[in-house]
């Protein structure tokens, strides 16, 4: 057993997970591994997902582009033949930054203020393109399902990034953008109100103003003035507000962050890199997942083959041979390179044994059904095979 | 442990029907490189952790090779480049190796230098670039930082063969994961409509007029023979030519598991293993779990490789894959090799 497998399956353990990891490790498998495994242990659980595989999203039985919760049908696993019902609830979701966003506008915001806002150009920029919007809208939705109170357990698969500490930064940059009402401050002396949004009347009466109009655009900086208005007389309260919970929440006892890593030098340093920034702002760290490692566990030793030896009784044409000892020999680098960057990570990890780390096989096969996926749920339960 | 057999599938190992190998582009020669590596500004992209880095290495070697002098550039907060060469890179480009150079555009320095140009006073330029309304506008402004970003790029590509130590006959731009790769290089266009007049629009619409001319700058795409990566490289495809105009002129695959093992050879190591099955202590048990495993992928490789043959219209280069979690320099300087390997042996991608 491991102390992430127990975190997930305890009923009084957490009831948020975040998987955390720089791009293409296999975060979003992890994540709803983790969700099944929780589910199967009888937790009411849902899957937080960006942007799902194909393959992945049938085999949990989702819809494409919907973008409300759907349930998992656990009754299709194999196993569920002895059920007379499952042992808990999974469900999924997939996150649409942009439709969080607006539905976070329609919450806080009038009709004729959203009709107005939904069509501001910076509002679109934003909420669609802008870096770290997707990152924020995650913890919305997350602080969102959260709060009420349907689930056990929330897990939550992070946007993809380059560096797996995007996820973190991002929304407060997000933040001092939309919650910061310094803009309105500096301005505010040169607006006047339009019919919707403000007009840059007295412009030159600010030679910094007039050289930054200069620089980006007289227009530009209208547009954008317009949309700070809008947003800071009607939104500010709302998200100011929601931010600090998102972040009381996070850092709280009902959180814990997982590393997702593949054994490569750079997702394993980003994976390595996180834990220390999340310890040091006293985030709940809870281990890694060192996912598509190479013969896991094996003793380095038994490895090794002598060419002479093998195929002695049965006959193998030596081409044959020669290529198969090959690719066993390619496969064994792999291996003990695998093996090395673990033990560097254990060895960095030290002495904390609150740090778990759970290392999960290479598969030679693609999740293509919830059993594939209930077998690699099961990995988590084992520090190695 | 590898994983076990498992039963209730069809198991694509034992159809007789396995589809015949796709092999790199037979057809064409070196045409397609020296097409390439004969512009000025080359977009690397790809999914998250799909190469892209390794790619951009492996093509400025091959660049430096025809006597080009490169410039390898990192956008972003990302240091991947340097990570390789033991750098921290910087605005200033610095030298790697032979006739490869590196530098990362920092767009905070470079929105400064903008300020400093376009502002004849001294005095108030400074006085901008120290006000909290500066920092502000960098981090709100949409797109500000990315078309400062882009038109270090111009600037670099306009100035770079009059500079007396640098002058870079190629750019190749290590490009941010897919997403904000598309939405840097969708910003001038989008931003040309939303500002119109200005020093800004004109420095736009230059680098749009870079990024669209065909004859100097190109997008290559990488991705690993798998679902989701080749899933977005065939949607980056159309995206690239359709939305961009920056249509792609490579898509480099990368880790492709060599053919080691032709059909008949398959057949043998099923029936060897068969004849092993309750010999699980057997060195050849071993093996031959390990080279079944390595066939299974190699089929699922191949199902992904031909849907990019199928969905796209550029030249596809398959990059082997050596069996090593982290590439060197030493290796990539060999991966480079086989970019140049389609132009002596047209019959691709066997080790």
């Amino acid at each position: 057993m491991t102390a992430i497998s127990d975190a997930i399956r305890d009923p009084a353990g957490p009831e948020i997970i975040i998987c955390c990891g720089s791009g293409g490790v296999g975060k979003t498998t992890i994540s709803a591994a983790i969700g099944l495994h929780a589910a199967m242990a009888g937790k009411k659980t849902i899957v937080l997902t960006i942007d799902p595989a194909r393959r992945l999203a049938d085999a949990l039985g989702l819809k494409p582009f919907a973008t409300r919760i759907q349930r998992v049908p656990l009754e299709n696993l194999n196993i569920a033949k002895n059920w007379v019902k499952p042992p808990g609830e999974l469900s999924a979701m997939m996150l649409d930054p942009k439709s969080t966003f607006d539905q976070l506008v329609a919450r806080y915001a009038s009709p004729e203020f959203q009709k107005n806002i939904f069509k501001n150009r910076y509002y679109q920029h934003l909420s669609g393109n802008m870096a770290g919007s997707h990152e924020y809208m995650a913890m919305e939705k997350l602080y969102e399902i959260f709060n009420q109170g349907r689930y056990d357990l929330i897990v939550l698969d992070t946007p993809p990034s380059r560096r797996a500490l995007d996820f973190l930064e991002a929304p407060q940059k997000m933040l001092n953008i939309l919650g910061h009402n310094f803009f309105m401050k500096m301005f505010k002396p040169y607006l006047k109100a339009g019919k919707w949004g403000f007009r840059f009347l007295n412009i030159f009466a600010s030679p910094v103003l007039k050289a930054v109009s200069k620089v980006v655009g007289k227009q530009a900086l209208e547009d954008f003035s317009g949309f700070m208005q809008l947003w800071d007389d009607v939104m500010f309260e709302g998200f100011s507000r929601r931010a600090a919970s998102v972040k009381a929440l996070l850092a709280g006892n009902k959180t814990l962050f997982l590393a997702v890593a593949t054994p490569q030098r750079l997702p394993l340093n980003e994976a390595v890199f996180l834990s220390e920034k999340l310890m040091a702002n006293d985030m709940p760290f809870g281990g890694f997942i060192v996912n598509r490692v190479h013969f896991l566990n094996s003793e380095p030793d038994r490895l090794t083959i002598d060419p002479d030896r093998v195929f002695k009784e049965t006959p193998v044409d030596p081409a044959l041979k020669k290529k198969m000892i090959t690719v066993y020999r390619n496969m064994r680098k792999l291996a003990q390179s695998d093996a090395r960057s673990i033990d560097q990570l254990i060895e960095k990890i030290g002495s904390n044994i609150d740090i778990d780390v759970v290392q999960v096989p290479l598969s030679d096969r693609e999740i293509v059904s919830l059993d594939d996926l209930y077998r690699l749920a099961r990995l988590l339960e084992q520090k190695g095979a | 442990m590898i994983v076990e057999d498992r039963g209730g599938r069809e198991d694509p190992i034992n159809s007789a029907e396995q589809e015949e190998d796709v092999s790199a582009d037979a057809a064409s020669s070196g045409a397609w490189l020296e097409d390439l590596l004969a512009r000025r500004l080359i977009f690397v992209m790809g999914k998250g952790g799909v190469g892209k880095t390794t790619i951009s290495i492996a093509l400025a070697n091959a660049a430096s090779r025809l006597k080009k002098k490169v410039l390898l550039v990192e956008l972003g907060d990302a240091d991947s480049v340097g990570s390789f060469y033991d750098q921290t890179l910087a605005e200033t480009p610095a030298r790697l190796s032979h006739g490869i150079w590196g530098a990362r555009v920092d767009a905070r320095a470079e929105l400064e230098a903008y300020v400093r140009a376009h502002i004849p006073s001294k005095f108030i330029a400074g006085k901008i670039s120290r006000s909290r309304l500066f920092d502000y506008l960098f981090e709100a402004a949409p797109g500000l930082k990315e078309v400062m970003s882009l038109g270090r790029l111009w600037r670099w590509e306009q100035e770079g063969p009059r500079l007396p130590n640098a002058s870079f006959d190629l750019m190749i731009v290590d490009a941010p994961a897919t997403g904000h790769a598309l939405s840097l290089l969708r910003l001038p266009d989008l931003l040309i409509k939303m500002i119109r007049v200005g020093p800004v629009a004109n420095q736009l619409r230059a680098v749009q007029h870079l990024l669209k001319n065909h004859q100097k700058t190109a997008v290559v795409l990488v991705t690993l023979a798998e679902e989701l990566p080749v899933n977005e490289t065939v949607e980056l495809y159309q995206m690239a030519e359709e939305t961009l105009d920056m249509p792609a002129a490579a898509i480099f695959i990368n880790c492709v598991y060599p053919d080691f093992f032709n059909r008949q050879d398959t057949r043998q190591i099923l029936s060897l293993k068969t004849s092993f099955q309750n010999r699980p202590a057997a060195p050849e048990h071993r093996i031959l779990a390990c080279v079944v495993n390595l066939i299974r992928r190699q089929i699922s490789q191949q199902k992904h490789i031909r849907k990019i043959h199928a969905k796209t219209n550029c030249h596809v280069h398959h990059m082997p894959y050596f069996f090593t979690n982290d590439m060197t320099l030493k290796e990539i300087e060999k991966l480079s090799l086989e970019i140049d390997r389609s132009v002596s042996n047209p019959s691709g991608n066997q080790l």
